[in-house]
């Protein structure tokens, strides 16, 4: 550095070493100053007026009732285990709604590119309106929807096994019995002979030129192993609601609550728009020259999509599609609104008998590492799909 | 005999191209036309029978300026005639090239004398100031007419001055005689969305460039507090930071420096939404050919001059689809101020149905409407932004 600044007799207010280290250690005061300054007010602001902090609460009895739980939860429990109740109901909403949104929403996408006029101005009048509507708007109103269905007795019910009013959505569920690890034991046996039959097939269909169905084979092997175990083992107990006593109250299978209900409805219907509007754009960005070329090789349209067009668009539509997925999750957070219990309406409780500045720093945490999470994902994807031969 | 081609031509032509292709896309047709007639015949139905609308026309100004107090509306219409003047310029300015300011003018003129036509409770200085609106349609269109003024400067210093009177003449400050400063509850409904909205794009464009610039640097400690900040925000949700500005934030500012929920929640989006810009503007930038660069370094321009004027004004031409859906993303954001207890649009038609018995059974008709009037608003921006993109010849150059 000294040799820089000795060179060529620059005067020193036009040497750029020193420019550069001037503005450098100008904005680091500037910022660690106004930082300071933050810290310092808030602190003392802190001690003046005796707001808690500190983490000595976490292992305390939280003595808050949480409506659902993935986990068994009582307010006896302490603050760490409601906050991790909250972030298990906040992941469970991601993860269905991650898949609900991404199966109708390429579904959307494809029907947006439909040659029939009237299905492609349709998937455009979902997309135009409800990506232009806030979704909060739309969880209130989908919680409105809920909330006026008929009481329990007077409910909708389907075959006996579906009921439907405004306590929420009752569907047959599936617990794993006694049987359910053998069962397990033997499905993956038969994945696995299924994956080496495919390979062996594959590379005979390379050698010999004659088609040999590794897919179609490997997922017959698979299935079929499967189902006669299930047959054999029965690893998994099926039990319906059931309206029980005076009042018609639904006892066993699976409840999905009003708010639940709303705020799944709420975030698929948002983002499916969003990752139909990425579905489309994908498929568009390839070329038409490789459509072109499909055909006069002599695939049908169908073919062509599945093994030329599709492929291609995935690497254009999976980096915005698990950025959506990012904001679903994040946007899960306006359960708030509604009553679910995820991670920030639970905090938003927990404050009016915790430190609320500690609660916040867990609540961004728990933020911040599931979209670390993301990233980590969508890394790995490039990291696969790059471009060989074409790296910056 | 072979049959002779299908007709690709004329109304019959375009039925069987676009329609009924095959049997298959034929049935299909049929069956998703059934359904959606059936279905616009319900909505039909149910508008014109069951559907009852009391609790959103009697409620008309909460929705709009929420408690604002009713001798001082004068305020928040004269801002909506400003923004009236300037649909009427910008019908003047683009009549032969496109229809956004014809229909936004068309747009206020039916709405303010549909309303103040309506018989609701309103003053009569207030009943005057929303009929002059088509007043100030036809004034905006004229001004632009006065020869030698250019226009485009004419339309631009409107827009910063109706803008920049909005921001302050609503909320009002101690300091500005005869606008006293409004109580931050008061200011509510979609007038509050908007003045977020306005608020937000104002800061968070040139927070979020400078941002990108930053990350852009080549000094290492200003190049890691930006990343630090961009990636931290862009890495929760708008409503934890909400959360957090309205418990900490209060704290920052002790003894006479309080501040409220209005500018607590309009810093906290600014601060939000210029995380997102700056990203988009780094990429804007990045996608400006290095050939660029290095032709303004070649011909003696220095750092600053070469991103001011060769890099920036590029990048900035670029991105203005994924600009304007995050404007977009920002306005429809606003709304969740309800966390710091502020009463926008929809919080407002939250607690008109929650608060009034007789609004129980129709609130379903409130969140069509207010969901009908961000669809306005949220359409008409990406018109717009279409419009911009074409004009600018973004992808032909």
């Amino acid at each position: 550095m000294m040799r820089a600044l000795q060179v060529q007799g620059i005067p020193i207010w036009r040497n750029i070493v020193v420019i550069q280290w001037t503005m450098q250690v100008l904005s680091a005061v500037l910022v660690l100053t106004l930082v300071g300054l933050l810290f310092v007010n808030i602190s003392s602001e802190i001690n003046e007026r005796q707001i808690p902090v500190g983490w000595s609460f976490l292992d305390r009895e939280a003595q808050i009732p949480i409506g659902e739980t993935v986990i068994d939860y009582d307010p006896s429990d302490t603050y760490l285990d409601a906050f991790i109740v909250a972030i298990l109901n906040t992941i469970k909403a991601s993860i269905l709604g991650v898949i609900l949104a991404t199966a109708l929403g390429v579904a959307i996408g494809i029907a947006r590119l439909s040659p029939n006029w009237l299905i492609s101005k349709l998937a455009m009048a979902y997309m135009e309106v409800f990506r232009n509507i806030p979704l909060l708007l739309q969880l209130l109103f989908w919680f409105l929807v809920m909330l006026s269905l008929p009481p329990v007795r007077e409910g909708y019910e389907l075959l006996g096994a579906f009921y439907l009013n405004n306590g929420g959505l009752h569907l047959p569920w599936a617990s794993p019995a006694s049987g359910f690890w053998p069962w397990l034991m033997v499905s993956i046996v038969g994945v696995a002979i299924a994956i080496v039959a495919a390979r062996l097939l594959q590379s005979r269909e390379a050698e010999t030129g004659k088609p040999s169905y590794p897919i179609v084979v490997a997922f017959v092997i698979a299935l079929v192993v499967m189902v006669v175990a299930f047959l054999v083992f029965t690893p998994l107990s099926f039990h319906t609601p059931e309206p029980m006593g005076r009042f018609g109250r639904l006892q066993g299978g699976a409840k999905i609550s009003a708010s639940f209900a709303a705020l799944l409805l709420g975030l698929v219907v948002f983002t499916s728009a969003y990752i139909a509007e990425t579905v489309r754009a994908g498929i568009q960005s390839v070329s038409t020259g490789q459509k072109d070329a499909a055909r006069s090789l002599g695939l049908t349209p169908l073919q062509s999509m599945r093994t030329v067009v599709f492929p291609q668009a995935l690497r254009v539509i999976i980096p915005p599609m698990i950025s959506q997925y990012l904001n679903l999750t994040k946007n899960s957070s306006l359960a708030a609104a509604i009553g679910y219990p995820d991670i920030v309406s639970v905090a938003t409780t927990l404050t009016q008998t915790a430190p609320a500045v500690s609660l916040i720093a867990m609540v961004m945490a728990a933020y911040l590492v599931m979209s670390l999470f993301y990233s980590a994902i969508g890394n790995i994807y490039n990291r696969f799909t790059e471009i060989k031969g074409q790296g910056a | 005999m072979p049959e002779p081609p299908r007709a690709t031509v004329g109304v019959m032509g375009w039925l069987h191209q676009n329609l009924f292709k095959s049997w298959v896309d034929g049935t299909v047709t049929v069956v998703v036309a059934a359904v959606v007639l059936w279905s616009a015949y319900t909505l039909v139905v149910w508008i014109f029978g069951a559907a009852d609308f009391t609790a959103v026309y009697s409620r008309f100004k909460l929705y709009f300026v929420g408690q604002y107090p009713v001798d001082e509306l004068w305020r928040p219409q004269l801002s909506l005639l400003g923004i009236s003047a300037l649909a009427g310029m910008a019908w003047r300015r683009w009549r032969d090239s496109n229809r956004v300011g014809v229909t936004f003018a068309a747009g206020l003129v039916l709405i303010t004398v549909v309303i103040a036509l309506l018989p609701l409770q309103m003053g009569l200085l207030n009943r005057m100031m929303l009929l002059l609106n088509p007043v100030a349609v036809a004034g905006g269109y004229f001004a632009m007419v006065i020869p030698r003024v250019g226009a485009d400067r004419l339309f631009a210093y409107s827009m910063i001055g109706v803008v920049v009177v909005s921001l302050f003449i609503i909320p009002g400050a101690t300091w500005i005689p005869g606008l006293e400063a409004i109580d931050a509850q008061a200011i509510g409904g979609l007038m509050l969305n908007l003045w977020l909205a306005v608020i937000g794009i104002a800061g968070a464009l040139p927070f979020g460039i400078l941002l990108a610039l930053g990350r852009r640097s080549r000094l290492p400690f200003v190049k890691m507090l930006c990343v630090a900040y961009i990636e931290l925000i862009r890495g929760v949700p708008l409503i934890t930071l909400l959360f957090m500005s309205r418990h900490i934030l209060p704290l920052a500012f002790p003894g006479q420096f309080s501040i409220n929920e209005l500018y607590l929640g309009a810093i906290t989006i600014t601060l939000f939404s210029s995380a997102y810009v700056a990203e988009i503007v780094r990429g804007g930038m990045a996608a400006v050919p290095n050939g660029q660069t290095e032709a303004a370094r070649a011909l003696g321009l220095s750092t600053w001059q070469t991103t001011l004027t060769i890099t920036l004004p590029q990048a900035l031409r670029n991105i203005i689809p994924p600009m304007v859906s995050q404007f977009i993303s920002l306005f429809k954001d606003t709304s969740l101020v309800f966390i710091i207890g502020m009463l926008d649009i929809i919080e407002m038609g939250k607690v008109t149905i929650q608060g009034n018995l007789e609004f129980t059974e129709h609130g379903r008709e409130v969140y069509l409407f207010i969901g009908l009037v961000f669809w306005v608003l949220t359409y008409g921006m990406s018109w717009v932004s279409r419009i911009i993109e074409r004009a600018l010849g973004v992808g032909q150059r």
